[in-house]
């Protein structure tokens, strides 16, 4: 089994993350999940997630991976019961007392171990597997040859991170958060600590840690070959555009390796597109080498903001196309759409309608509808952006 | 008085020689290659009688290691404290006569956790990182005597990277593997150690919790008399909780926020 697996961060991510390939998504429901920030799913709303997913013959994982305290075990088996009730697909768990109280509730949830638990060795997988997890979510600290040896002594579905933030730390070996701030980061509500900046003893330099972001773009088809199931990318509180975005270029990437017709142009393109997209810089971490200065920033909170998403296709129709605006763009730019179904095609906005048909020169506001010429074959959910790489160039 | 039971962490030879007469104190020596962030005795030279410490996350090479180890630990080697649950599968697939204690630093917050851990281990590390009240529920519930961080500087956090060689390969400097870390805006501080297996942060000040000391079902009160070694025989020996010298209780006293939007409200 492989799997491209998404974050959704609302009913809409979700139903993007689908849309643009994603085989599974994870989220957050209504209690015991880590990112407090996140708009997590209330009852309802993962009633209607699993629907659109099965529909759809996809997945849905919701993760109950916080670190339970005294106070939260009393409504865990109840909240268990209500997910097993809504049908989704597997919980991902950290803490054992969500994986004891599956097993001896019998309630029927396939249990995937969160990366919190960071796991490195098949020894600790072996553990987990007793107690019935189906799945592992390793470490991302984990090496090539971490993997490849637990897949061969476990045999279980591995699952591991190719995109988006990392911590510092190993997972769940962090409290700066509490300790600076009061949040507590395994339990949601982590300040990212290690992304500020500090002195280190007298000191010119200022002293950080923040990691660059991971993209393993370029050792997709080596994760495959050893034996990785699961291909998870980060980021439950990550916008719309980067969801479609980075989705979509993974999901052509493996397509792409299962059919062997992958070109190392093909990785080239996606990892620029991939990195770009992530407003931060992204590189394989540590699957290749133990991470050295240049996986890191040294200028505090390094982020790039950019303005490439454009807009979303609404609707064909009438040979014109109707774009609902996302940022500014006027005659005279290159753009490009792309879609599931949609292949990359660069177009240069000659002309731009406004919704009463009447020309105008710029899409200058949030959200305003426009109209432009249909020159070639979009879908609605298709995406514009700013033309910034040309695949071309890669050939 | 009660005596309690105190597990002493091994940070130098000195110590050994100041306690070993003391009979309510066990060793526990860090082990060379399974530690971050702590000195280390290779297995040879541990000759007192005492528990090994082996607080790194474990990769499979490592777990090859222990496995070798484990066929060869001497008489007196009475116990073992460990993180990684490789370790845990490892021991329970083994013979091995000697007290098993699970650490798993920061995870072991709350007592149906613990319990099933008890399961497979003699005892268990309650997370330092919890109130005292959450402690004390623990030691009520638990249904073996457990063992509470009572004393010094706490690891809040374990990274794989090495965090100072970086920073001194990237501007050409030559901080230390121990140094201060002030954060920029708040001013607060933090010690950050590195060694060949990546970075640990400690606390400042270390966390008194002597309060501890008084507490029921307790199987050891841990001290860590990293960075304090020349003062740590006091603050065992002390009868009061030397709080006017040592104020500093950690997260003890105050839960952590966990949902910020309800603690807004």
């Amino acid at each position: 089994m492989i799997e491209l697996l998404a974050p959704a961060g609302s009913l809409e991510k979700l139903k993007v993350a689908y849309h643009y390939g994603a085989d599974a998504v994870y989220l957050g429901g209504y209690n015991y999940s880590l990112r407090a920030n996140a708009q997590n799913f209330s009852y309802e709303e993962l009633k209607e997630a699993t629907q659109i997913a099965h529909n759809l013959s996809k997945k849905i994982y919701v993760t109950v991976n916080i670190l339970l305290h005294n106070k939260e075990i009393s409504g865990l088996k109840d909240y268990l019961q209500e997910l097993e009730k809504i049908g989704i697909d597997a919980v991902i768990a950290s803490d054992i007392v969500v994986i004891k109280c599956i097993k001896e509730n019998n309630i029927n949830l396939e249990v995937h171990l969160s990366t919190q638990a960071s796991t490195l060795n098949y020894e600790a997988a072996l553990f987990y597997k007793n107690l019935g997890v189906k799945r592992i979510v390793l470490a991302r600290e984990a090496s090539k040859e971490d993997i490849k040896i637990i897949k061969e002594k476990t045999a279980l579905d591995l699952e591991c991170f190719v995109g988006g933030a990392m911590c510092t730390s190993f997972s769940g070996k962090c409290v700066l958060s509490n300790v600076a701030t009061g949040r507590d980061s395994n339990r949601g509500g982590c300040a990212q600590i290690c992304r500020w900046s500090f002195n280190i003893n007298d000191k010119k330099e200022t002293f950080t840690m923040t990691p660059k972001d991971l993209n393993m773009a370029v050792y997709l088809e080596e994760m495959l070959n050893i034996g990785v199931n699961s291909f998870k990318i980060e980021g439950r509180m990550r916008s719309i555009y980067y969801i479609a975005t980075v989705v979509y270029e993974y999901r052509k990437l493996l397509d792409k390796i299962i059919n062997h017709t992958l070109t190392k142009n093909d990785i080239l393109y996606s990892n620029d597109i991939i990195n770009r997209c992530a407003n931060r810089e992204s590189t394989p971490q540590f699957f290749d080498k133990l991470p050295t200065e240049k996986e890191q920033y040294y200028l505090g909170r390094d982020e790039v903001s950019n303005q490439d998403f454009l807009g979303i296709v609404l609707e064909i129709k009438d040979n014109k196309i109707l774009i609902e605006q996302r940022n500014y763009f006027k005659i005279g730019d290159i753009v490009e759409f792309f879609g599931p179904k949609t292949e990359p095609i660069t177009y240069k906005i000659h002309k731009i309608y406004d919704e009463n048909m009447e020309n105008i020169d710029i899409a200058r506001h949030p959200r305003m509808k426009v109209y432009l010429e249909k020159e070639m074959n979009l879908q609605p959910g298709d995406i514009m952006r700013l033309k910034i790489f040309d695949k071309n160039n890669y050939l | 008085m009660k005596k309690n039971n105190i597990l002493l962490l091994v940070t130098n030879k000195t110590l050994i020689t100041n306690f070993k007469k003391e009979s309510n104190i066990t060793f526990l020596f860090p082990l060379e290659n399974f530690c971050i962030g702590l000195p280390t005795f290779a297995l040879e030279n541990i000759k007192e009688e005492g528990y090994i410490f082996l607080n790194r996350i474990l990769d499979n090479t490592d777990i090859e290691k222990f496995k070798k180890i484990i066929t060869k630990l001497p008489k007196n080697i009475k116990g073992i404290v460990f993180d990684d649950l490789g370790i845990l599968n490892v021991l329970i697939k083994s013979n091995l006569k000697i007290k098993k204690i699970l650490f798993l630093n920061h995870l072991n917050s709350n007592y149906q956790s613990i319990n099933y851990y008890l399961d497979y281990v003699d005892s268990v590390f309650i997370s330092s990182d919890i109130t005292i009240n959450e402690t004390k529920e623990i030691l009520k519930k638990a249904k073996k005597p457990l063992v509470v961080f009572t004393f010094g500087h706490v690891n809040i956090m374990y990274s794989r990277r090495t965090l100072i060689s970086n920073y001194n390969n990237h501007f050409k400097e030559n901080v230390p593997n121990t140094a201060i870390l002030q954060e920029k805006i708040t001013n607060i501080p933090f010690i950050i150690k590195e060694d060949l297996y990546g970075t640990a942060i400690y606390t400042k000040e270390p966390f008194n919790a002597l309060e501890y000391r008084h507490l029921d079902n307790i199987l050891f009160n841990f001290i860590n008399p990293l960075f304090l070694e020349n003062d740590i025989e006091k603050i065992i020996k002390s009868p009061t909780n030397l709080d006017d010298i040592y104020p500093y209780k950690y997260l003890s006293t105050k839960e952590t926020i966990y949902k910020l939007k309800e603690e807004e409200k």
